[in-house]
This record gives C-alpha cells, structure tokens and sequence, in this order.
C-alpha cells in the first residue's frame, strides 16, 4: 500500500508538470463542486463502508482520547480516502484539533486504533504518521522565517553530503515542487519577507516534496485574503486529482461547499454527521454543530437600566493595515457588545487598535468623546480603557506575584501617597473589596500567588484589576477562553452587573456561545469587515455562525 | 440598587464552582520555606565554622573587616538587585567603579579641585548608567550583551587614562579611611543607607512594585499601564548611581587611581545577588536576601583568608556558589511549575 501510494504520488506529480497552464479548468471543476448529483469523484462518497475505488489511506477507528479525566473524543472513526477532500467541522472544542493531531502522532490516542495499509496500530508514533505520508499544515506556522523558502521546504531532511549541505539540490527541490504548483516563488528569497498567503504556499510545497499522502490543513484560509485562498483552492484541487487525501478543518460553511467532497461534523467529541457534501445544506451543517448545545446558550434576561447618552467607545470608518476595513462602532455606559469573528476577521486587532496598541490607517477612535490616537496602554489606560487581554498567561497575570498585586497594578499611582508610596494595606484593600463582588474562589489572603489560583479565578482578578481603577470603558479578548463553564457562569454574572454600574463593554471573541449569552449587540466580522450587525433576541448562534461563514 | 443588579444577573448555567477544587499553595519544602530561612542559616553555618576554626574570627576589628570588605559589594549589589528583579543585569559595574575611581584620582593627582572631581565623578557615574539605560531601552539591545560590551569599554578608558598604571594622589582621605564612630568606617554606613533606601523602594514604592512586576510579566505589565522602558532606565540611573559612590569609595579608600580597581567584581555582586534569592526569570527577589548572600561571600572570603588559604582558591569557591545558586534557583523553578 505505501509503495503503490507512493506510485500514484510519482505519477501524479510527472502529469502536473504542464499543469501550470489549466488553471482554468481546475476552476470550472471548483464551480463543478457546487453541483449536487452524482458524484464526480467516485471514491469520494464511500465512507460508509461502500466499497470504493481507491482503499483509504489512513483509517481510524474508535479513538477516544482524554484530557485531565476529562474525555474530549469518545471513539471517533475517519476514513482519509485518496483523491478526496474530507471537510471536519464543529465548534470549538468538539475534538477535530485533538482529533487530527492524533492522527499525526502529536497525541497519543487513549483507545481505538489506526490502520495505515495491512498495519494496524494502536496509535501513531510521529515517525509512524511521517512513514504513512501524513502531513500537518497548522494554523500558526511551523516554519523557520529566518531560513529561505528553499531551506523551509527541505526543513528536516536537507539533502547533505558527509554533514555539508548541498544547496544546489537543495534549491532544484524547492524549485521542482514549486514549478509543480504553479508557483513563482523565488527558492532564495527569505520566509520572514514573504506575504502570509505565501508563507502557507511554502508550508504546504514543504508537505508536498516530503510525500504528503494524507495532508491535513487546520483552518488555513483563517489568515488569508481572498485572492489567495482563490489559490488555495486550486491547489488543494489539483492534489485532490493527484490521489492525495485532504482533511480541511474549516469554520468556514461557504468553504465546506466549495472545497470538500465529504464533510463530518464532530461536537462533544462525537461524530455529528458524516456523508457526502452535496447532502448537506448550510443549516443541516449548523444545526449538526449546535446540536442539543444550542438550547443551553441563554440569552441574559432584558436590560432594565438606562444607556448613557455618550458613547465611551466610538470608532468611524477605522481601518487598520492587514486587519480590518472601514469599522464603524460604539459602545454606550452600560452595554456590552460583542466584535465576533473567527481568527484573521479582524475583530481581535480591532479591539487592541481601541486600547492603542495598533494605529489607525484610517478613520477615528474616540474614548469617553474625546480623540484617542494610538499611544499605547499607558495613555489609552489614562483615557479611562481597561484591557483584558486574550492569553492571560502571557499578557495579563504576573504568576509569581500576589493577587493583591495582580489587583492594584493599574491603580498604584492613584493609590500612592506622594506618588511613591504603597502601603501592602492600601493593595490588600484593593483585593478584598472585588474578591467578593466577583466571587473569586481563593484563600481570600491577598498574598497568595495569582498562579496558584483556577484560570476562571485568575482572570476574575484581571477583570478586577480595572474595576479598581475605575475604568468606565473595558476591551476584552476572549475573555472567557481557558476558563471552566462554573466560573465562566460566574463572569458573565459580573460583566452583566457592571454593565448596569455603567461601565461600557467591548468583547472581541470568537466564541459565538459568549457572544449569545452575554451581548447587547453583536458586530459580526469576516475578512476585516463587518459582515452583520445583530441586536437584542436577534443574536442567535445559528445567525452569528452564518454570518461569519458567509 | 443592589435587588436591580441582582435582577439584573442572567440565572447560574451551572452550579457555581461548586466542584471546582479549591487550588492551595504548592507543598513542596523547598517553594515553601522563605528562601532568607535558608541564607540565614548557612550564614550561621559559616560563622560557627569559622569561629571554631579561628579565635580571632568574631573579634569586633574582625567583624568590621568583614563589613568594610563588603561595603562596595553590597552598595553595588542593592541597585543590581532591583535589575535582576526586572529581569535585567548590570555586568559594567566593577569597570564603572574604575572609571569613575580613575575620574578622580587622576583629577586629584593632577591638583584639580576636591569638590569639581568629586562632582564630575559621580556625573560619569551617572552617565555610565544613563548610557546603559538607553541602550536597553531606547535601542533595545538585550542588558547583558549592553552591559558586557559597557564592563569591556569602560575598563579600557579606565585604563587608557592612567596609561596602564597606578596614580597616587593625596588628600580626599576621609571618606575610604575616616571611622566616625564604632570604630567603623563610613563605607559601612553608606552600605547600610543604601540598604535601608532600597528596601524601602521595593517594598513601598511604585517604582519597587513596578520592577517586580516587570520581572514577572514583561507583556502584562506594558498592558496594565507600567511604563517599562521608564522603570527600567532609572534601575539603570540607580546603578550608575551606586557605581559612583562606589568609584569615590575604592580612591578614596587606596589613595591610587587605577584601571584595574575593582578587577572581576561584577561576578561577586552576581553570585550575591542570586544567592540572595533574585531568580534568573525575573520577578523574584528581596534586598534582604542579596544582603545575606553579600554577607556570606564576606565571610568566606575573610574566613579562608583567615585560615590561610590561597586566595586563588576563594575564586574557585565563589564560582562554585554562584553555580549553586543557580542551579538552586533553577530547582525551585521546575518544583513551582509542576506542582
């Protein structure tokens, strides 16, 4: 079986040679894709069972992985079949990451087993996905920017000669399999200089000139412009034509159409639906997301307090190179609106841009009605904006500092007498005076390490952190992300209350479940735009799903 | 008000946090017991051994050796302290206190005024720290590499300007040799300031607090408003500072000026500082603690010279603490994140 898929790989690839120039056509059988009926792809649809032209390249069975006690995959069968695209959808955190990732060897299944050819493993070493031709095209770039594109796409295997390198060849590999795909990328030039749409084409040349018979792309179009996911596509059809076997992760429904062949929809770590793509239309696949989860999401009850008059965070025709177009915004006292979009919609920059850590291109941002050029956090913080970022470990919580600490940091000059001068009592106050009104679940000794506190907690102190400081207007990022559904309860309770003390809100997250349960509004973005503006009972997640995959 | 926040709350999804384990301290001993525990008892250690093995070891005249030899150590070490703590190293220390000791007694030694030297001295005290300042902060070039190129550039012009010798001058006496009261040299007294100023700073001040949270979270404390480059920069104005106290301190106290003063100090006031408990990984340290590691280097220097041991061997047991310390302070890291 690896040798005859190695066979088909090596003639598939002399075939495209000359492929450069149908381009064209490769795009009518894009638009082909779209027709419901029979199949094109005989191997395509047999995933049931129903014998198939083409034997799978890679079959998982029953696999079932846990996390922490916690099972996240409860024995999942895919079949990655030669020729055909397999679209994996769900929401986040039904498994499909965890999924493929087992399927790379980056994760040890805890059951089920994985057959490649006549093997039967119980789960795959990372050398055994590599011998099994399955390669992994991630989100974020596993590639080396200071390395040329020739060097990224023998990464791991550079052709060498007694330890020397030999570049020539190394150069003519890059060069062959870019020809291949149709590419006029310079071997020499530097992976770092490149646009991001680039960067994946070196990722996946990569891929393709280390064999890749089952290649698994995790949501590559999230970073990509139009043009370039244009590209994309007719590349990943014209492997699909060489006998490669393709599992695209996507959020993305127009894609699912567009691009797949089959589609399977994982959520709570179980098979969802699974068939062919033409049997599905965009509501079968939304509502096989949601699922039963749908009816758990509700809305907060009614507002019964008044919005101020002055928005406290305005933004007009803001545009921001490589992250969004045109944005119009505002957030009055005492509401909160949610900027939801997956990764690369822009909705995240947007609210860094309205902290002042991105400057505008274009248009305005005003705080409490007054201008507010980007200055960084120290002024925006002045200006009365608090920030609780998205990677709390990272951007947010000093681990090794009392919580007390973690609590007074923006306030330390308010609370200084003589403007030098803290008193561990003055913190201490600080921290005790939120510890209750946000239920953080800790010793309630303000000296105790923030690291040592749940990740709900932890972010509960962030929060606190700009309450203390009185900020009448809050971004957040993802605000709840890594945070358990007890205390995420718990934080949307709090934000819900602030709101009604006043303070302005604005969540940018990519968590359409957040966005339902605690938003007054709902700005929808996809590509750097606004893609739809929801308000009231009117944010549902099926709407937001479909507005941002549209 | 408070019955329409509570209406306004959306109903518990789940039962709040009723199964979340509450999270307790770590358990193990060695993140537990205050690191100063364990300095303070090595350094008692230390004293018995040494007043066993030598009767003159706790002698008063002994003890103020002692405090005296470690005088510049610990004025250096208070300004370092609150670097490491942020996550940055100050390596041009011990050359900074040549320079600015070279400043002055080249000045002296060519008759120029006390008061003018001594004022210029510390002025390029203060530049040698501003100019480490800028070029971490402002050009953004990683501390040690700055401060490793600073320990070889200052130690050069120190040494260009005396030509590569010893310059005796006379008077300015006072301050290396005078012993106001205690029999006591001043040296000790200004240690024991600059102790006090910075314990108070790192605990009670916003420039304290800053430091540490510097140290622990670069990105997070940019977010929550610090002005990091600020802090740090004036760290640096504060070594510079120290260095120059520090340069009149070693002139004053040899009546020479020399390029090679100071010669190789910046590792003492490294292992002290980490002995002391400052972690590698920022964020973590205390005065205290760097002033006991002062105090334990002192008393093994003075210990095995006592004891007659070549000196050649106090260098191979200064490095092996410094190793120690690290290793140590590493230890206590990978315990914290496991548990």
């Amino acid at each position: 079986m690896r040798r005859a898929g190695g066979r088909v790989m090596l003639s598939a690839r002399r075939a495209l040679t000359g492929v450069a120039h149908r381009s064209y056509a490769g795009r009518n059988r894009i638009r082909e894709g779209f027709l419901p009926g029979p199949s094109h792809h005989a191997g395509g649809v047999g995933d049931e069972g129903v014998s198939t032209v083409t034997e799978p390249a890679l079959r998982a069975r029953g696999i079932r992985k846990s996390f922490g006690g916690v099972e996240v995959l409860h024995g999942v069968d895919l079949d990655a079949i030669p020729g055909s695209v397999l679209a994996l959808l769900g929401e986040n955190g039904a498994g499909k990451s965890t999924l493929v990732k087992i399927l790379a060897g980056d994760y040890t299944a805890d059951g089920g087993e994985v057959v490649v050819g006549e093997r039967t493993h119980h789960s795959l070493t990372p050398r055994q996905a590599r011998a099994a031709g399955v390669r992994m095209i991630f989100q974020e770039f596993q590639d080396a920017p200071t390395l040329t594109v020739a060097e990224n796409v023998s990464l791991g295997r550079l052709p060498s000669a007694g330890g020397f390198v030999k570049r020539r060849e190394m150069r003519r590999r890059a060069r062959e399999v870019l020809d291949q795909m149709g590419v006029d990328l310079d071997p020499g030039a530097l992976v770092g200089d490149l646009r991001v749409g680039e960067r994946q084409v070196v990722e996946i040349a990569r891929a393709l000139s280390d064999d890749a018979r089952v290649l698994i792309l995790d949501e590559p179009t999230a970073a990509l412009s139009q043009q370039e996911v244009e590209r994309l596509f007719i590349f990943l059809h014209r492997l699909r034509e060489q006998g490669t076997a393709i599992i695209y992760i996507t959020h993305r429904l127009d894609e699912v159409q567009e691009i797949s062949d089959r589609v399977m929809v994982l959520r709570d770590g179980d098979v969802a639906a699974l068939g062919a793509t033409s049997e599905f239309d965009r509501a079968a696949l939304v509502s096989a997301m949601i699922g039963r989860s749908a009816g758990a999401v509700d809305r907060p009850p009614p507002r019964d307090w008044e919005l101020g008059a002055e928005p406290v965070i305005e933004l007009r025709g803001a545009s921001c190179d490589r992250a969004f177009e045109g944005l119009d915004l505002e957030v009055f006292p005492g509401e909160i609106v949610a900027l939801y979009g997956k990764l690369g919609s822009g909705s995240g920059e947007a609210a860094e841009a309205v902290f002042g850590l991105r400057a505008l291109r274009e248009g305005e941002l005003r705080v409490l009605g007054r201008p507010a050029p980007a200055r960084g956090p120290a002024v925006a913080i002045g200006r009365g904006v608090g920030f609780v970022p998205a990677d709390r470990k990272r951007e947010a919580a000093f681990l090794v500092r009392p919580v007390a600490e973690n609590v007074a940091v923006a306030s330390w000059s308010r609370m200084a007498r003589l403007q030098t001068l803290i008193s561990r009592a003055s913190e201490a106050g600080a921290y005790r005076r939120w510890h209750d009104e946000l239920r953080v679940r800790s010793r309630n000794d303000p000296m105790q390490q923030i690291g040592t506190l749940s990740g709900g907690n932890q972010q509960k102190v962030v929060l606190a952190r700009w309450l203390e400081r009185g900020s009448p207007a809050l971004v957040m990022v993802e605000p709840t992300r890594g945070v358990d559904v007890g205390a995420r309860a718990d934080f949307y309770r709090s934000m819900r209350r602030l709101a009604a003390d006043g303070i302005g809100m604005l969540v940018a997250t990519s968590d359409y479940e957040e966005v339902v349960q605690v938003a007054d509004r709902a700005v929808v973005m996809g590509r750097g735009r606004v893609a739809a503006r929801l308000e009231g009972d009117a944010i549902t997640t099926s709407r937001l799903l479909e507005a941002a995959g549209g | 008000m408070a019955d329409e926040i509570q209406g306004a709350a959306p109903p518990p999804v789940a039962a709040p946090g009723a199964d979340i384990p509450e999270p307790g301290p770590s358990r193990s001993w060695v993140t537990r017991v205050p690191e100063t525990a364990a300095l303070i008892v090595v350094l008692i250690g230390l004293i018995v051994f040494f007043s066993i093995r030598s009767e003159f070891f706790l002698t008063q005249d002994n003890i103020v050796n002692i405090l005296s030899a470690v005088a510049v150590l610990g004025i250096l070490a208070c300004p370092a302290t609150m670097l490491l703590i942020s996550g940055q190293f100050d390596l041009s220390v011990a050359s900074g206190v040549a320079l600015t000791s070279v400043v002055l007694g080249y000045g002296l030694a060519d008759g120029s005024g006390t008061v003018l030297m001594v004022c210029l001295a510390i002025a390029a005290g203060i530049a040698i720290g501003i100019a480490n300042g800028f070029l971490v902060t402002v050009v953004g070039i990683n501390s040690i590499i700055t401060t490793l190129g600073t320990l070889a550039v200052l130690r050069g012009l120190a040494q260009l300007r005396t030509d590569g010798r010893s310059v005796g001058f006379e008077g300015f006496t006072e301050l290396g040799l005078g012993r106001p009261i205690f029999d006591t040299p001043w040296s000790v007294f200004i240690l024991l300031g600059v102790v006090v100023a910075s314990i108070v700073a790192m605990r009670y001040t916003t420039f304290g607090r800053s430091l540490y949270a510097i140290g622990a979270n670069p990105t997070a404390a940019r977010l929550a408003g610090i002005r990091v480059n600020r802090v740090i920069f004036l760290a640096f104005v504060l070594s510079g500072l120290a260095i120059a106290v520090c340069g009149l301190i070693v002139a004053s106290e040899t009546g020479q000026a020399s390029g090679n003063a100071a010669l190789g100090l910046e590792l003492s006031v490294v292992t002290a500082v980490i002995l002391g408990g400052a972690s590698l990984s920022g964020g973590r340290g205390t005065i205290l603690g760097t002033i006991l590691g002062v105090l334990i280097l002192g008393v093994i220097t003075n210990g095995l010279t006592l004891l007659s041991v070549n000196t050649f061997w106090q260098d191979v047991t200064r490095g092996s603490l410094l190793i120690a310390a690290v290793a140590f302070d590493q230890l206590r890291l990978r315990l914290t994140k496991s548990v």
